[in-house]
């Protein structure tokens, strides 16, 4: 067997990917600037256009890590029962803005990829871009969509509220705790609650029971689209 | 070590049982089923919190390593994005204010009259 049949393997693609995302986190630990999904993918998509290898193969092995998403997906129930007890007070009317959220999200992102010509199968991989990947990744499966355009486009909407969402609500006087945490959890996810951590207790439990609670509703609201749209073509 | 065995067999449990589920005719994925099973199990209190503790913060910790071999994917999609990269950028960067300010100004307006004191600690 070649050295080249062996990067082939399923089993050394697992485990460069282990190894390029532990790099990556050290190098993020160490500067905060550096992604580390951005610092993770650089070295594998280097190595695979170096020596020649399909995406294809690679994923042989990568399937084996991208199916973990789905107990990652259920492993969201521990934020969202943890936080969601001590919310009791306000848990209906919060419910009530993440749907809200949910619609708004969904049809303003399939709308305006649509209005500007993308294909259906990129307006569907945009419609769940707002959720956390595993819930938009099942979600763009089930329409139709892209998975890895959606896992890009969550990645970045993830960035956007890390970086500016705090600003943004700022601007617009929205500084309530709970108000913010529901904004960004719902609008930027896992990503956008890690932003919240260092500056309040009470946000980041906020947004990270927004950010499953949102990601089922868009999945809920996804599967009735689905109906829809096969119902319209029968 | 038990601890997170446990969990994580949880973990995988509850996503194939949403996945047969999904299978025979339920139209939401199957790991949004297991999530909601698992939601009502343990506020039932069918399955204890510190079970699960470990092997989800274990997951969720580290949710980047489970999608680096999609992103790596988009190597393959180089045509698709610099033709719809305008669409893209244009669908993400509206979609996201919408539902920033939508969900802000929503939830500042419907919580005003709620104390957050009550909630300010576990």
């Amino acid at each position: 067997m070649s050295v080249l049949d062996a990067m082939r393997h399923p089993a050394f693609s697992i485990a460069f990917t282990v190894l390029c995302y532990a790099t990556a986190l050290a190098l993020h630990r160490r500067w905060r600037w550096i992604s580390p999904i951005v610092a993770a993918c650089v070295p594998i998509v280097a190595l695979l256009l170096a020596a020649g290898i399909p995406y294809a193969d690679y994923n042989r092995g990568g399937d084996l890590l991208t199916w973990w998403l789905g107990p990652a997906t259920v492993a969201l129930a521990v934020p969202m029962y943890r936080n969601g007890r001590r919310l009791r007070r306000s848990l209906p009317r919060l419910l009530l803005v993440v749907c809200a959220g949910a619609v708004v999200g969904m049809t303003t992102a399939g709308v305006t990829a649509g209005l500007l010509g993308a294909p259906i199968s990129v307006v569907m991989s945009a419609v769940p871009k707002s959720v956390t990947t595993p819930i938009a990744v099942e979600v763009a499966r089930e329409l139709g969509g892209i998975p890895q355009i959606t896992v890009a486009l969550v990645i970045l909407a993830g960035v956007l509220g890390a970086t500016f969402g705090t600003a943004i609500l700022t601007l617009f006087r929205v500084r309530e705790d709970r108000a913010v945490g529901v904004a960004i959890g719902s609008a930027s996810h896992g990503i956008g609650t890690a932003s919240l951590v260092r500056r309040s207790e009470l946000q980041a439990a906020v947004s990270s029971w927004a950010m499953a609670a949102s990601g089922v509703v868009t999945s809920l609201l996804a599967a009735l689209l689905a109906l829809l749209l096969r119902h319209a073509r029968l | 070590m038990i601890d997170l065995a446990r969990g994580l067999a949880l973990l995988v449990g509850f996503f194939l049982f949403g996945g047969f589920l999904h299978r025979v005719g339920v139209p939401i994925p199957g790991g949004v089923l297991g999530l909601l099973l698992l939601y009502v199990a343990l506020t039932t209190g069918l399955v204890p919190l510190a079970w699960l503790q470990r092997a989800a913060d274990l997951l969720l910790r580290h949710m980047v390593l489970l999608f680096v071999p999609l992103t790596v994917g988009l190597m393959d999609l180089g045509h698709v994005l610099s033709r719809q990269a305008v669409a893209l950028t244009a669908s993400l960067v509206v979609s996201f204010l919408a539902v920033l300010l939508t969900t802000g100004l929503l939830a500042r307006w419907l919580v005003a009259g709620l104390p957050a004191d009550a909630e300010a600690g576990e």
